[in-house]
């Protein structure tokens, strides 16, 4: 299961976004300025959107799913439990897992930004395709539904999961780190040996780096393991 | 048209034109031919074809229940060409400036505040039907019938939502009513001819056409 970015070329206006490389199975995280053209890539890769030039090929995939990054786009029901049927999903257990119990009956647009981010990430995760996409997935979340949310992702067995994401405070474990500028798109590589040329580092990562320590991944508790060991 | 209080003017008498008689629309359709960018003023098919459709659908209801259907087919696809080039060669501030020549820093800056916000407003809504498109098209929704409503609901929520952001933004910075803007126009060589002769059109279209005749004779 893999994604093949073959010099890809994307070109609307004065925007041109411009990648290679290739998607493995596992977690890979896009980091970027907002404005960089992660949206836009997340929606190439899902075929949502045609190149001007170049291919992306996907070998041995047989669902995709892009969560948009704001999840009023989603809502296509009248309630919170029909808008998890409306994702192919038991509404009971997408309710649990979004710890909104209790609102089944409520108007998804009566949720909150933040609850309704819950509400989606969790469908798209539950709904478990092989390639998944996840368009700024901690933006309107709190520290706590943020780091649920990391576990989610994490708890992902199989599949490609791409995060694209400006995130700095709380991410989760990945396997690959990608790099968007000015629509250019640059592979870093694995994790952690991508982390020292990761120039978009949350600070924490930054100041463990400074300090001469080495994370093993990018969450703050790797910063903070790998500063411990070093202090020992 | 450089000159957007000439490009107003123009895209009023000869809608005005229009909406009045099929003469009007013809004219107006003339003078659209002759004066604008004709086709390249035009919104892209996904946008265009919806539209006509729409018109074309109630004027063959009108045709069929014995009313002018075609004339009414008619007129208001003039008015929708108006529209697309009225609207494609707006840049942004032209409405806040025209009101506030005509009208003056308080009503006219209001006006034109609330014009600026509602032009822009429609570039957001096609963004978001792209977007709700895309969601849909991730559910395995199609488009048709069935996923009308939904969309309408999403666009109709977001933009309460975006308006009632936008008030409260305008509060907090002190905003209350009226403004202060000197604006500059700038002209084009071609703007007085194109705007004379759409009021000419557009008188000529307001008289029936046999005084038009003895007019000319």
């Amino acid at each position: 299961m893999r994604v093949e970015l073959d010099e890809l070329l994307f070109a609307r206006g004065t925007f041109t976004l411009r990648g290679s490389g290739t998607f493995d199975e596992g977690v890979h995280l896009v980091s970027g300025p907002v404005g960089s053209g992660k949206s836009t890539l997340a929606l190439l890769i899902a075929g949502l959107l045609r190149p001007t030039g170049g291919a992306v090929r996907r070998h041995g995939i047989s669902s995709v799913q892009v969560l948009l990054q704001f999840p009023e786009y989603h809502i296509t029901s009248s309630t919170v439990a029909g808008e998890a049927a409306s994702w192919g999903l038991d509404p009971d257990e997408v309710l649990a897992r979004a710890d909104l119990v209790g609102r089944a009956d409520d108007d998804p647009f009566r949720l909150s930004r933040g609850e309704l981010k819950r509400l989606t990430l969790c469908c798209a995760i539950m709904q478990d395709p092989d390639l998944l996409m996840l368009d700024e997935p901690f933006s309107s979340l709190d520290c706590t539904a943020k780091q649920r949310a990391c576990r989610m992702i994490e708890g992902r067995r199989e599949g490609i999961t791409i995060i694209f994401s400006h995130e700095s405070a709380v991410l989760p474990r990945v396997d690959a780190i990608w790099e968007m500028e000015n629509g250019t798109l640059t592979g870093l590589g694995g994790v952690p040996h991508a982390i020292p040329r990761w120039r978009h580092a949350p600070p924490y990562l930054a100041y463990a780096l400074n300090e001469g320590a080495r994370p093993e991944n990018i969450r703050l508790q790797d910063a903070r393991e790998a500063l411990c060991r070093i202090r020992d | 048209m450089q000159d957007p209080r000439l490009r107003f003017l123009a895209a009023a008498v000869l809608s005005l034109a229009a909406f009045a008689s099929t003469a009007g629309a013809v004219a107006a359709l003339v003078w659209w031919l002759l004066a604008t960018p004709r086709t390249k003023t035009l919104p892209g098919p996904r946008v265009l074809i919806p539209l006509i459709a729409m018109i074309g659908v109630t004027a063959l209801v009108s045709a069929l229940e014995g009313g002018p259907g075609l004339s009414y087919f008619i007129r208001m696809t003039v008015i929708l060409l108006l529209a697309a080039w009225a609207y494609a060669e707006t840049r942004e501030g032209d409405a806040l400036s025209v009101a506030v020549w005509a009208l003056g820093n308080r009503v006219g800056f209001e006006i034109g505040l609330i014009a600026e916000m509602g032009i822009g407003g429609l570039a957001v809504i096609r963004e978001d039907i792209e977007h709700a498109q895309v969601a849909m098209a991730l559910k395995g929704i199609r488009p048709g019938l069935r996923s009308i409503v939904p969309l309408a609901v999403t666009l109709i929520v977001t933009e309460i939502r975006r308006s009632d952001d936008i008030a409260r933004l305008l509060a907090v910075r002190g905003y209350t009513f009226g403004g202060e803007i000197c604006p500059e126009f700038r002209r084009d060589s071609k703007d007085l001819l194109a705007s004379i002769s759409a009021v000419f059109f557009g008188i000529l279209s307001c008289l029936p056409l046999r005084d038009v005749f003895i007019l000319l004779g």
